[in-house]
């Protein structure tokens, strides 16, 4: 199957109009942009719902302790519209997350990039095609 | 757990969301993708200041009678969502009533009635494509979210006497030659303008003019009019864009809204 790929740069124009993307809520008014975290972790659960698609992963410390995050992602329709399914994460994937955490502090973040174990990488609102389907 | 918290030389959100769309704008010959029409438009360039990719150049279509064809999913608003101060057309202002202003400096984030999932009233745009339906007698405009609605317009209408406030209010429509004009009275006091918190009174009256530019660019002037609110009227002017093969998905806001939890901030920009 042959796949089309076009490039669309649309932040300059939404930047310009004062829009967010893909955020229902002011993003500034929840999470701290400058409290970046990086997680390695085990996804167990994806929420594909509006108005915010969520995955959680469990974190595990150097001396076992396990902690529950809460990752935040767009909607799923601007992700369907730029490559994401609700086939992109699934219980068991084990990925590292880079996410700007909330400001009340919870282990609760805006997940910025998601890299799989088998190195696909995810973004916010963006995912690589899926594979050729015969 | 591996943590790293960096608080120096983050790029901030704004820029990262910038890079989220520069987008795939993925269409597979055999299975478009939901929400894609199969195909690209021809002839299409970049560049441009509305939403999302720039729309297939070419006259505005339209209709067998010779009415302008508004019909396809367009993106982009007829004002700045963030501050609908900073999307003004030249010379104009936005002057708040004292008790306005006093109000707006009380607003916090997750009262904005959007994050709740409630509509943006008018003319508050969403990140969201819409599509304008039209029919001898109504105009519709469908939108994707937030909320995942409509708007009617009562072609050569009349307002009722004593319209129920309603978040939408109550819209009638007329051409000035290729311009649509809808008027709209009848507004609950509810929605906000903007993620600052702009207020309004069930007195607020707007104009809005649709000009679909030519095949890919539609500009939208709202004239806000308001004498409970604002010491005189303004007008703000936005732009929105085709989307020429995208089709509306649903979107259910209220499905999982559980995010407003976690914000305890004044009302600000995005």
């Amino acid at each position: 199957m042959k796949l089309k790929l076009s490039i669309a740069v649309a932040g300059a124009g939404l930047l310009m109009m004062g829009l967010p993307i893909a955020a229902h809520h002011s993003f500034a008014a929840e999470y701290d942009s400058t409290k970046k975290v990086e997680l390695k972790g085990v996804v167990t659960k994806f929420e594909w719902t509006n108005p915010h698609a969520h995955f959680y992963i469990d974190v595990t410390d150097p001396s076992g302790k396990v902690a529950h995050w809460n990752l935040e992602l767009a909607s799923p329709n601007m992700m369907q519209r730029n490559g994401w399914t609700r086939h992109s994460l699934k219980e068991g994937d084990v990925v590292v997350v880079v996410a700007s955490q909330a400001k009340d502090g919870t282990a609760t973040a805006s997940a910025q990039t998601i890299q799989k174990s088998d190195g696909t990488k995810l973004t916010f609102m963006a995912a690589p095609p899926p594979p050729d389907v015969k | 757990m591996r943590t790293v918290v960096r608080r120096s030389f983050v790029i901030g959100y704004v820029l990262a969301v910038t890079v989220a769309a520069v987008s795939l704008a993925v269409a597979q010959d055999a299975a478009p993708a939901p929400g894609a029409a199969k195909g690209q438009a021809k002839g299409q360039k970049g560049g441009g200041k509305g939403r999302g990719p720039a729309g297939p150049t070419g006259p505005a279509p339209r209709m067998a009678d010779g009415t302008p064809d508004l019909a396809g999913a367009w993106m982009g608003s007829g004002s700045n969502s963030g501050d609908i101060s900073k999307g003004l057309k030249p010379g104009e202002q936005v002057i708040m009533q004292p008790w306005a202003e006093a109000l707006m400096k009380t607003r916090k984030s997750q009262d904005d009635p959007e994050a709740n999932c409630l509509p943006t009233g008018v003319p508050r745009g969403a990140p969201y494509p819409w599509r304008i339906v039209q029919t001898p007698e109504r105009y519709y405009i469908l939108f994707e979210g937030n909320i995942h609605s409509f708007r009617q317009i009562f072609m050569n209408g009349k307002h009722p006497d004593d319209p129920d406030p309603t978040w939408y209010g109550h819209s009638i429509g007329t051409w000035d030659k290729d311009t649509l004009v809808v008027d709209s009275v009848g507004f609950n006091d509810k929605f906000w303008f903007d993620y600052l918190g702009h207020p309004h009174t069930e007195k607020l009256h707007t104009i809005e003019r649709y000009t679909r530019t030519d095949l890919g660019n539609m500009t939208i002037d709202v004239t806000i009019d308001d004498p409970g609110a604002y010491t005189k009227p303004f007008t703000t002017t936005g732009r929105a864009r085709l989307q020429p093969n995208t089709e509306l998905l649903e979107y259910v806001c209220q499905e999982n809204n559980i995010d407003l939890v976690h914000v305890n901030a004044p009302a600000q920009l995005p």
